[in-house]
């Protein structure tokens, strides 16, 4: 019987009439999106990002609609490496389909016709037509990341006030609101997700431009690495997914499998089978994968010549089995500690790093703000993002920033709950939303009709 | 005092095909009271919708559906037209549900209000209970709740979500609900009694299978309504997968997985379990036991009788019965031959393993006035006679439900066209393989015979159902196929990954120790074990090798055995897993130690694979599922026997717990002052969606 802090019907507005009426949050991201109202304490929708194309070209949407080996789908995702939307016409599409599936209706079920050709007028019309009540009854909050471009700022209102008609608008910054989500207002956010890791220092609610550090050194570059892991090991494992699978036998570990497979009259797609991968790593991740708690410095730290002392002495550690859906299982014991050290320390051994290391980012973000607020933000760190949830990861972090910054209290907020750290910036709009001071703040549709998509530059900081 | 009396509440729950309500809680929860199909029909006007079908008539119809029309348009206004019920005639209906999500919300609404006109409460005193289907949108249940308390003045609403009602009736704080439904499964993970990952799968649910069916059987012209039928019928079945088709030469090796004999006590051996206990079992009993009838007659105890000193006495009154029972038996001379010869073949055979079956198809004609059509000509020599359902089973008319696949049209007893001993050969001829069976001489008499007392039959039945044709169908492999082409194992994938949205790892393995199978799509027969075969087939994870020397088992895991391999887990369980009631363990006291003391159960902690007792520094994490498992279904409500509607029981249990015993603590439902206050969007806050 979960009831919420936060009441926005309780606050006065005059801004916008529809004080009865709680915003969307929409939070996309490059692995899901997740969506829901202003004040509860989780997103109602939740969607992967993923989506397929049928061979005649439909596009089907949603985790229920994408799994299927026999449709033939091609996988696409609409976002781009850094966690920015790339392919404008589908994002739309599939973000209507998350809310859509699970908050509200829009008053066009058909997507084709919002498109965003319709003019405002359409709208106007179907305000004053009876019915079901479409999206423009809903103030909407999109979170953006701290790097997006100006181009796609506007192109993110346009969608919002002309496609989908809503009364009001803002565009937050995705480190902002997981601060928020925190409660802080100044805070330095480390956030791992999907597609991109940064670090964003915070000072009273407004990021610092100059701090914003990001890498693709994230979830996505651990799943590559687990790959790496996967075909390096002894004897090499096969990364067969579970629909490929229609039978398994229980082998003895490390024992070749011996599972009958599933043919296909049209083998599914690559991008299928590599979404359907991915859901085998994700588990992976999720139960064997562990970070090295950094107690006697990285893992690879020499003692002596060419032996490692913290991963030697892992070695004698139980490791953990895991099965792959073809039934072959084995013990991963200190390799499973290997895979993400590459995001702390630069020397890995699997392959060249693709980008600047966490640690590195936190010091040329650190070093990039001023001096007085610095005790503020090592006081204030926020973690948030999934590949955050990986075990021993915010062990590690805390280690790694004792030891850069000892003397100064450094103090890492990082939620409990799974569902909080998953959700981060989605639960900071979500109180943001809530807030009855923030319903000054909305870009009107008013405002947006006089001052067309540049005000989202200029009031949107 | 509570607040509302068990009396004055009113379930309602809808389905895409079916709706089920009820007015009051009775003393031991019922199945529903009222069962109407989903769907209404365009009224007069625009925007209006009728409970029923609207015919135009002349004015001499009498008028008999004035009372159950809503909204004040109606009959009365105009003498010439006249609102008809036509039950059957579901022409131009509008289904207000399409897999479960509202596809129409003002005929959804306009369907409340029939159901309530219906049941008619007083809507004052009338706390309102709503089963959501999990496909519903926030803006759903907003629009619903703002309905209800506009227009019947109930005093409270609560809504909750299909899935937890069916934990609620299974009194369990975790659970995969797998809901089969009419166009639709919904997979919901429940994790402490609240929902912690959605799946559905759509195009499927018991169309999907109908579908497959019919589109199998296109070369026979089937209809839909013939698919449907076939569906229901017991010959059509899903097999367990990697059972090998009858008539085929093993295709492939039977794909099995020890692991899961290992941990779950059965489910490999299932399939061989279950062939050879099926069903038929009982008629074998039956024709047993008029062999032993006869047999009685041949051995008597002769010492005992001469000694007895009453030997004449007995000889005329063995004589005497033996007329007697030559009498009863002249209307079926021959069931001792039939039945001989029935024995004499070599092995009865079970549905599974014959590659063809019959399939009597019954047509609903819908005017009785329409052409009698007589039954088409016996199919082959050895047509077996028809084991004939009790009509009303059959009824088109009747939800679907009530026509109960699974149960087996082995009743003879209920059967008042078939006298007891006709039974012996009548049941012993649809087990006879139609393909292999040598016809001898013997056969071809009592074909003949059988023929006959099947015209009779027939005409008995045409007389009784004028309305009614009945035509034979020979059903091959088909009738095995309704889950094919990828069917099971899209349910299966959508059920492994809804349980891996559940947030919280630990959690995940007790989702998987307590599947739950309902809707009225699983009532296929074999759907349930075939689904569970397939999960376990796929996502078991076996106990690994490598675990043997682990030195972070846990240590009241289990004693490796002397021979130094670790006995899998589950055979400690005591009660080795059974389909479909898969533990013996008393529900409540299951969920009462499950929920409370995982330690203390000894079942529950072995099942849980070590899950508490891993390192204390990071949360427990490991691979799920090491076991898969179906819940019990409680046996403290004797009114249930049959749990494909649980999620009415549910709604029962989760009424009384709300309105009743809760009395509003929990926030359990949104009262009308919540209402005036904060408008439609406060049900949110009730949570239970």
């Amino acid at each position: 019987m979960a009831s919420q802090a936060l009441n926005s019907s309780t606050q006065p507005t005059d801004v916008y009439g529809g004080d009865e009426v709680s915003a969307i949050i929409l939070d996309p991201g490059y692995s899901s999106i997740r969506a829901g109202f202003a004040g509860e304490d989780a997103p109602k929708s939740f969607a992967p990002s993923d989506y397929g194309v049928t061979t005649e070209g439909t596009f089907l949407f949603g985790d229920d609609a994408i799994h299927d080996p026999n449709a033939n789908l091609e996988i696409r995702n609409p976002m781009g490496k850094d966690g920015t939307v790339e392919d404008w016409d589908i994002a739309t599409q599939l973000w209507e389909h998350a809310i859509t599936s699970r908050l509200t209706n829009f008053k066009q079920a058909d997507p084709r016709k919002n498109g965003l050709n319709d003019d405002l007028s359409d709208a106007v019309l179907e305000m004053e037509t009876d019915g079901d009540k479409p999206l423009e009854e809903h103030p909407l909050l999109m979170t953006e990341t701290a790097w997006n471009s100006t181009k796609n700022r506007e192109k993110s209102i346009e969608v919002a006030m002309e496609s989908w008609g809503c009364p009001a608008f803002w565009l937050a910054r995705n480190s902002v609101l997981a601060a928020f989500g925190a409660g802080k207002a100044t805070a330095m956010v480390i956030d791992v997700g999907a597609s991109t890791a940064s670090v964003v220092c915070v000072h009273d609610g407004l990021i610092l431009k100059k701090s914003v550090q990001k890498s693709p050194l994230a979830g996505n570059w651990v799943s590559q690495q687990i790959r790496i892991l996967f075909e390096k090991a002894e004897p090499k494992v096969n990364l067969v997914p579970h629909f490929m699978v229609a039978g398994k036998t229980a082998v003895d570990s490390g024992a070749p499998a011996q599972a009958t497979v599933r043919n296909f009259k049209i083998p599914p797609t690559a991008s299928f089978r590599a979404l359907e991968e991915e859901r085998i790593i994700t588990e992976f991740k999720e139960s064997v994968v562990q970070v090295w708690n950094g107690a006697n410095g990285h893992l690879y730290q020499e003692i002596s010549q060419g032996g490692y002392k913290n991963f030697d002495s892992l070695r004698s550690q139980p490791g953990r089995t895991y099965e792959m859906p073809d039934g072959s299982n084995q013990m991963w014991g200190a390799e499973r500690y290997t895979v993400a050290e590459g995001m702390f320390v630069a020397s890995n051994t699997n392959e060249q790093n693709a980008g600047p290391t966490l640690i590195d980012m936190i010091k040329a973000s650190f070093n990039a703000t001023d001096m007085d607020i610095r005790p503020h933000l090592l006081a204030n760190v926020v973690v948030t993002g999934a590949t955050t949830l990986m075990n021993g990861f915010v062990d590690r972090l805390n280690s790694e920033m004792t030891t850069m910054y000892p003397g100064v209290k450094v103090k890492i907020q990082a939620a409990g709950l799974t569902a909080e750290r998953r959700f981060g910036s989605w639960m900071g709009g979500s109180v943001l939303g809530s807030l009855g001071t923030f319903h000054q703040m909305w870009i009107s549709k008013a405002e947006y009709e006089e001052h067309g998509a540049s005000i989202v530059e200029k009031r949107c900081k | 005092m509570p607040q509302f009396r068990d009396d004055h509440i009113l379930l309602i729950a809808p389905g895409s095909q079916t709706t089920l309500a009820q007015l009051g809680l009775p003393e031991s929860y019922t199945p529903a009271a009222l069962r109407i199909p989903t769907r209404m029909f365009p009224g007069l006007e625009e925007n209006t919708y009728e409970p029923y079908k609207i015919r135009t008539r002349k004015k001499e119809i009498v008028s008999n559906a004035g009372d159950t029309e809503m909204g004040g348009t109606g009959a009365s206004e105009e003498d010439v037209e006249e609102l008809i019920e036509l039950p059957d005639d579901d022409e131009g209906a509008i289904y207000p549900l399409k897999e479960g999500r509202i596809v129409s919300m003002p005929a959804f609404l306009a369907f409340l209000n029939h159901v309530f006109v219906m049941l008619s409460p007083t809507t004052i005193h009338t706390p309102v209970m709503i089963i959501a289907q999990p496909a519903w949108t926030a803006k759903n249940l907003e629009d619903i709740t703002g309905y209800v308390f506009e227009k019947f003045k109930t005093p409270a609403l609560s809504i909750t979500d299909s899935a937890l009602a069916v934990a609620y009736a299974y009194g369990v704080t975790n659970a995969t609900v797998i809901d089969v439904g009419f166009e639709k499964v919904d997979v919901t993970a429940v994790t402490d009694y609240l929902i912690s990952g959605r799946g559905s799968v759509p195009h499927s649910g018991g169309e999907g299978m109908t579908r497959r069916l019919q589109e199998l059987l296109k070369a026979k012209d089937f209809t839909r309504d013939m698919a449907e039928q076939l569906k229901k019928n017991p010959i059509c079945e899903i097999l367990i997968p990697g059972t090998p088709l009858p008539g085929i030469e093993a295709p492939e090796q039977e794909v099995t997985n020890p692991a899961a004999a290992a941990t779950t006590g059965a489910l490999s051996s299932g399939p061989g379990v279950r062939i050879t206990e099926a069903p038929r079992e009982v008629e074998v009993a039956e024709e047993d036991f008029v062999d032993d009838k006869v047999d009685d007659d041949g051995v008597l105890d002769v010492a005992s009788i001469v000694t007895s000193g009453k030997t004449q006495e007995f000889l005329a009154k063995k004589e005497r019965e033996k007329q007697e029972r030559s009498l009863a038996r002249k209307a079926a001379k021959d069931a001792r031959e039939a039945a001989e010869a029935a024995a004499a073949r070599p092995v009865r055979l079970p549905n599974s393993k014959r590659p063809r079956a019959v399939f009597h198809f019954e047509e609903h004609i819908q005017e009785h006035a329409a052409k009698r059509l007589k039954t088409p000509e016996p199919m082959s020599a050895i047509e077996p006679p028809s084991v004939i359902e009790p009509m009303s089973a059959i009824e088109p008319a009747s939800a679907i439900e009530e026509t109960a696949p699974i149960e087996l049209p082995v009743q003879p007893p209920a059967d008042p066209l078939i006298e007891g001993k006709d039974d012996g050969s009548a049941i012993v001829s649809p087990l006879v393989s139609s393909s292999d069976a040598p016809i001898t001489s013997i056969d071809d008499r009592r074909e003949q015979v059988k023929a006959a007392r099947k015209e009779e039959k027939r005409k008995a039945r045409e007389e009784e159902h004028p309305d009614r044709i009945r035509r034979d169908y020979e059903i091959g492999l088909e009738r095995f196929q309704a889950a094919g082409n990828g069917y099971l194992e899209a349910i299966a994938d959508t059920v492994y990954r809804t349980v891996l949205k559940v947030d919280e790892i630990k959690h995940r393995q007790d989702a998987w120790d307590s599947l739950i199978f309902c809707g009225q799509g699983c009532k296929v027969r074999g759907f349930k074990d075939a689904l569970l075969a397939t999960l376990n087939n796929h996502y078991l994870v076996s106990p690994s090798s490598a675990t043997m020397f682990m030195s972070e088992l846990p240590s009241n895991l289990a004693t490796p055995s002397g021979t130094g391999s670790i006995t899998p887990n589950a055979s400690f369980s005591g009660t080795p897993h059974q389909l479909p009631h898969p533990s013996s363990v008393n529900p409540l006291l299951f969920a009462a130690t499950t929920s409370q003391n995982q330690g203390l159960n000894p079942n529950q902690s072995l099942s849980q694979n070590g899950h508490f007792f891993q390192q204390n520094n990071h949360s427990s994490h490991s691979q799920s599922p090491s076991s898969i498992k179906v819940a019990t279904p409680p046996t403290y409500f004797p009114e249930w026997k049959n749990f494909d509607e649980a999620v009415f029981l549910g709604a029962q249990v989760a009424a009384k717990l709300y309105f009743i015993v809760d009395g509003g603590v929990s926030k359990a439902y949104l009262s009308r002052g919540e209402f005036n206050e904060e408008g439609p969007s406060a049900i949110h806050q009730i949570g239970l969606v």
